[in-house]
């Protein structure tokens, strides 16, 4: 047992000081833990921001520049207001704006006649959601108009307003109270590149041996595929979580100030689980892999899904019936769950024993698969 | 004007200095050779020459042309055929024989009637019209090399720039390369530049350079150059080689010993002298066969390397050779953390003197009718054999004859398709990890993380094999004094020379005192010094330690090395004896090797090649087998003087292991 340890030992310390002289790894590790969780985190954002509008107003009134004046930032950018329906189209058209208002002539006189008057608006929904975000807003501003119009017209003031029976909202929004995009991108941007270089490193290091003919050398030693793999999977999620304290103490905490509610340990702890259960799939892709570049194909062959089935990029509920059941397969799933779970909601094992159950069941699973995989070829 | 001239050569690989100061030129006609180990820029010179690389220093002048830049490269390129390094490399596997020759013939706007005769006459020759239809990759390594050679003649060069044609190709193939190509150089006049790594292909030029670590030693023809590196060879038998082989080292600095042979060079001495000399360091020793013998190319080499190495390995062979290496080799304890049931001592004196192997104990390594498919290829044709404790056992054949599948299957990274190996009495399938701690396993990759430093990497395997602490001081000096590399400790294994490489992955290998040792082509690519120093430490191992060894190679000349030699040929063990006996074989069978001088040798080649067995050219000179070497000279005289060919000198020679291979293989695809 002590020489099964030292062992383990041995070849651990073996594949620390194989990453700690190999520049790229590190440089690799070091930009996806810091400047593209960064990245994730200040750029990329699911909220509608100054999305350019050019207004046509035939109208020329009073009451058009009041409509367009509530095109407002931070939602709205008001780029210019012109004449031309067909120039403002081809600027649409050309990707320069993202929506386009035509209010028509004898707009003001049409609403003070009392007649029912339309405006146009035009919306380049390439991008979907800020497609969708942006007619939605833009509908809500115009109802809220007419209905402010309205009232005026019937002269009812705030104070008979108030008398008048109606439903009022109040939201309450939890666990991201100002709804900031930077927490929920850059944590899901963290998990992302955990489990990119969970299913990278192990792999990368195994196939590498591989390549270099050591594995071998390894192979006819008294080492079982057990204590020549283990130790990749023990150095590399070292790493990891090495990577991951400097992107939450480094990035997450002091720039996006993402509140940690739950308790850090256990953060960790389900972190090297799950990049121990990863790695078992890094493993398996190594074996099934000659070299570096066909590693680096397979490991996005089999990251794409797992991305897509995690409900990192799309709620379950908004999936298909079947797919939503796929997405027990997909690590990344749990450890979503898990990772949102502990920091932004505080919740500790005795709401979450599920999920770490699933993780943990779901890594044995395939770091068994990725041994025996290995033990095939090998001996 | 020469075709090329080469002057001032040099090239650099990110500021390091990897060729400098090459001067050589190439006649029409001329068949020139660079022979040197891997790394001794042989092949960068090629490249710049083809004009496929930029070079700093010097000048290269091809055809008159400057090969300087882009531009003019492409002005002689026409003129000129490139063979890259590599098994079949430029060649592609999907395509038929065929379809390779017609792509290159169509690269180099061939006409296609043009084309249709020479591909004719050139499938021909090199006798690969059976198989204009079949995949390249379906070719044996001969084969792919011709059909390189084809695609690389088919446009007709003047000049072709053939690099390691014949590396990892088998004997007989290798000779048929070179008969082809004295062949295509007499009929149509091109000039060749050749590349070798085999120094006993040396003979097959008209002139070369030797080179090493990026400089020319020595060049001009064969002859020249062992004529300034004057000496003689002496050669014997011993019952206790050992014991002279130490003795001698104090006085002579070069001296091998092979099995029960002693071969020593004197440089500088005469043969008369030679033989006085060493008579009398030999006093009240028992010796046989003495005889005196010219020296061989490889001698010269070795000479100048020693005459300008500045590496002298440490005291590594004096004590390796030497009858006390206990005091530096045998520290520490058995080198295991698992139970180790092996009670030797390493300085307990084994039964039998040393230097003879111990005769008539256990069977170490044993392989039982071995098969193994992959797919529908049959990789190795049920091979048996024992390897006895304490043997040298090789190996050898040419690349993809099967030698590294039968080591594979041994060791348990491969499981046979049918048959058993064994060792140390398990299956290496089935045993258990003890008996893994038992042998040791020198790759072809030579298995070192280059990325981690001498002194790391030896702790690494120190540590797999369970030793820690004194145990594994105690080894990682013994590796260190072993494999010379005192004072690098801490330097990458990725920036030693392959020579210490080499020894630095056996010395890993050894780490633990495996009892049996595996060796695939340990010394593939390592200068003729490095690979002799090799060599004094296995002789070591197996002569005081009793390790068993299993070694492959495809270095003929290291075969009589060994105890014992296993020839192997596309899957099938061809022969199984001690070096002697298969040497004593084929002289009873073919008769005595001569080597004939004469005055037009391809013409003389024809008219012999009726008359005589095993009629091959080298370089200028015949080798022939004649039963009745006396009565040959007679009728080898007639038959010449018919021809109106003049015979000017005629002698016997040594058959080395090569002739023993190519005359088995002969009689083999004879019978088939």
């Amino acid at each position: 047992m002590r020489l099964w340890l030292r062992r383990l030992r041995v070849m651990t310390a073996k594949e620390l000081l194989q990453l700690s002289r190999d520049p790229v790894l590190l440089i690799i590790l070091a930009w996806f833990f810091t400047a593209e969780i960064y990245i994730a985190g200040s750029g990329i954002s699911m909220s509608l921001k100054h999305a350019s509008v050019t207004v046509v107003d035939l109208d020329q009134s009073e009451a058009s520049r009041e409509l367009v004046a509530r095109f407002r930032q931070p939602h709205f950018d008001v780029r210019e207001t012109g004449f031309s329906s067909r120039a403002a189209a081809a600027m649409l058209d050309r990707g320069e704006r993202m929506l386009l208002l035509e209010i028509p002539p004898g707009f003001e006189r049409d609403l003070e006649a009392g007649r029912a008057v339309e405006v146009q608006l035009q919306a380049d929904t390439t991008n979907t959601v800020l497609g969708t975000l942006a007619t939605s807003y833009a509908a809500q501003i115009v109802g809220r108009y007419a209905t402010d119009r309205a009232l005026d017209e019937l002269g009812i003031g705030d104070l008979q307003l108030a008398a008048m029976p109606r439903i009022e909202e109040r939201r309450r929004v939890w666990y991201n109270p100002n709804q900031v995009d930077p927490w929920f991108m850059s944590i899901s941007e963290l998990m992302t590149v955990i489990t990119m270089l969970s299913l990278m490193l192990p792999a990368a290091a195994a196939v590498r041996e591989k390549e270099r003919g050591t594995i071998e050398q390894l192979a006819v030693s008294p080492l079982t595929p057990f204590q020549i793999l283990f130790p990749k999977v023990i150095a590399m999620t070292l790493a990891i979580l090495a990577g991951t304290a400097v992107a939450l103490f480094g990035i997450l905490l002091p720039v996006f100030e993402v509140p940690v509610k739950g308790s850090l340990p256990f953060f960790f702890a389900v972190t090297a689980l799950y990049a121990l259960a990863v790695s078992g799939l890094g493993l398996f892709i190594a074996t099934l892999s000659r070299n570096l570049g066909q590693v680096s194909m397979l490991v996005i062959v089999v990251l794409m899904p797992m991305l897509l089935l995690s409900g990192a990029w799309t709620p379950p509920e908004a999936m298909p019936w079947l797919l939503r059941r796929l997405m027990v397969i997909s690590p990344l799933y749990w450890f979503i769950e898990l990772g949102y779970g502990i920091l932004l909601k505080g919740a500790g094992l005795e709401v979450l024993w599920d999920s770490v159950l699933g993780l943990a069941v779901l890594g044995s699973l395939l770091f068994a698969f990725g041994v025996f995989r290995f033990r095939r070829q090998f001996g | 004007m020469p075709l090329l001239e080469v002057q001032g050569f040099g090239k650099r690989y990110r500021g390091k200095r990897a060729v400098s100061g090459v001067d050589f030129s190439v006649e029409r006609g001329e068949l020139f050779g660079l022979i040197g180990p891997d790394g001794a820029g042989k092949s960068s010179l090629m490249k710049a020459v083809a004009g496929v690389l930029a070079y700093e220093e010097g000048r290269i002048v091809a055809f008159g042309v400057p090969v300087d830049s882009e531009r003019n490269a492409e002005r002689v390129k026409g003129r000129m055929g490139f063979m890259p390094q590599g098994l079949g490399l430029n060649l592609y596997p999907e395509l038929s024989v065929e379809e390779n020759i017609d792509f290159f013939a169509r690269l180099r706007e061939v006409p296609p009637a043009e084309l249709r005769e020479r591909k004719a006459r050139l499938l021909a020759m090199t006798r690969l019209a059976p198989f204009r239809g079949r995949a390249m990759k379906k070719l044996s390594g001969g084969m792919k090399q011709k059909l390189g050679l084809v695609c690389t003649l088919i446009h007709q060069p003047e000049l072709v720039i053939l690099d390691e044609p014949t590396t990892g190709v088998d004997p007989l193939s290798r000779r048929d390369f070179w008969a082809i190509l004295a062949e295509l150089l007499n009929e149509q006049g091109i000039s060749a530049l050749v590349s070798t790594a085999y120094l006993d292909e040396a003979s097959r030029f008209h002139r070369l350079a030797l080179m090493h670590q990026g400089q020319v030693l020595d060049q001009g023809t064969p002859e020249e150059i062992l004529s300034r590196v004057p000496g003689s060879v002496v050669q014997f038998r011993s019952r206790v080689v050992a014991e002279v082989v130490a003795r001698l080292r104090n006085r002579f600095p070069q001296v091998e010993s092979y099995g029960s042979r002693v071969r020593l060079f004197l440089p500088g001495v005469a043969p008369e002298v030679a033989s006085r000399e060493v008579t009398a360091q030999l006093q009240g020793v028992e010796r046989e066969e003495l005889e005196v013998l010219e020296p061989e190319l490889e001698d010269a080499f070795i000479q100048l390397l020693e005459e300008q190495s500045e590496e002298r390995g440490p005291d590594l062979s004096p004590t390796v050779g030497s009858g006390a290496p206990a005091a530096t080799f045998g520290l520490g304890a058995p080198a295991t953390g698992e139970r180790e049931t092996d009670s030797r001592r390493p300085d307990r004196p084994r039964s039998g003197r040393p230097g003879q192997r111990p005769e008539g104990e256990e069977v170490m390594i044993e392989a039982r009718e071995l098969v193994r498919d992959f797919g529908r290829f049959r990789a190795v044709d049920r091979v048996s054999f024992r390897v006895r404790r304490g043997e040298i056992f090789g190996l050898l054949g040419a690349n993809g004859a099967g030698k590294t599948t039968v080591i594979k299957m041994l060791t348990g990274l491969l499981p046979p398709t049918g048959g058993e190996g064994r060792v140390v009495g398990a299956d290496m399938r089935t045993s258990s990890r003890a008996i893994r701690q038992r042998i040791g396993y020198l790759s072809q990759a030579f298995s070192l993380y280059r990325d981690m430093t001498v002194l790391e990497n030896i702790r690494l395997y120190g540590g797999i094999y369970g030793l820690h602490g004194k145990a594994l001081k105690a080894r990682t000096a013994w590796v260190l004094a072993m494999a010379g590399l005192g004072g690098q400790e801490r330097e990458m294994a990725g920036s030693l020379p392959m020579g210490l490489r080499q020894r630095l992955a056996l010395g890993c290998a050894l780490v633990h005192r495996p009892r049996v040792l595996f060796l695939d082509e340990p010394t593939s690519g390592v200068d003729p010094l490095g690979r002799r120093r090799f060599w004094e430490i296995l002789t070591w191992l197996s002569r005081s330690e009793a390790v068993t060894i299993l070694i492959t190679t495809h270095y003929m000349s290291e075969a009589e090395h060994c105890d014992r030699l296993a020839l192997m040929h596309a899957g099938r063990l061809v022969a199984d004896q001690p070096p002697e006996a298969l040497r004593r074989e084929l002289v009873a069978e073919a008769g005595e090797l001569l080597e004939l001088e004469v005055d037009r040798p391809l013409a003389a080649l024809e008219c012999l090649k009726a008359h005589f067995a095993g009629v091959s050219l080298h370089g200028n000179r015949i080798h022939l087998f004649a039963r009745d070497p006396e009565a040959a000279r007679r009728r080898i005289g007639d038959r010449l003087a018919g021809a109106g060919l003049e015979l000017r000198g005629l002698r016997r020679r040594v058959p080395g292991m090569e002739d023993v291979f190519v005359y088995r293989m002969g009689a083999l695809e004879a019978a088939a």
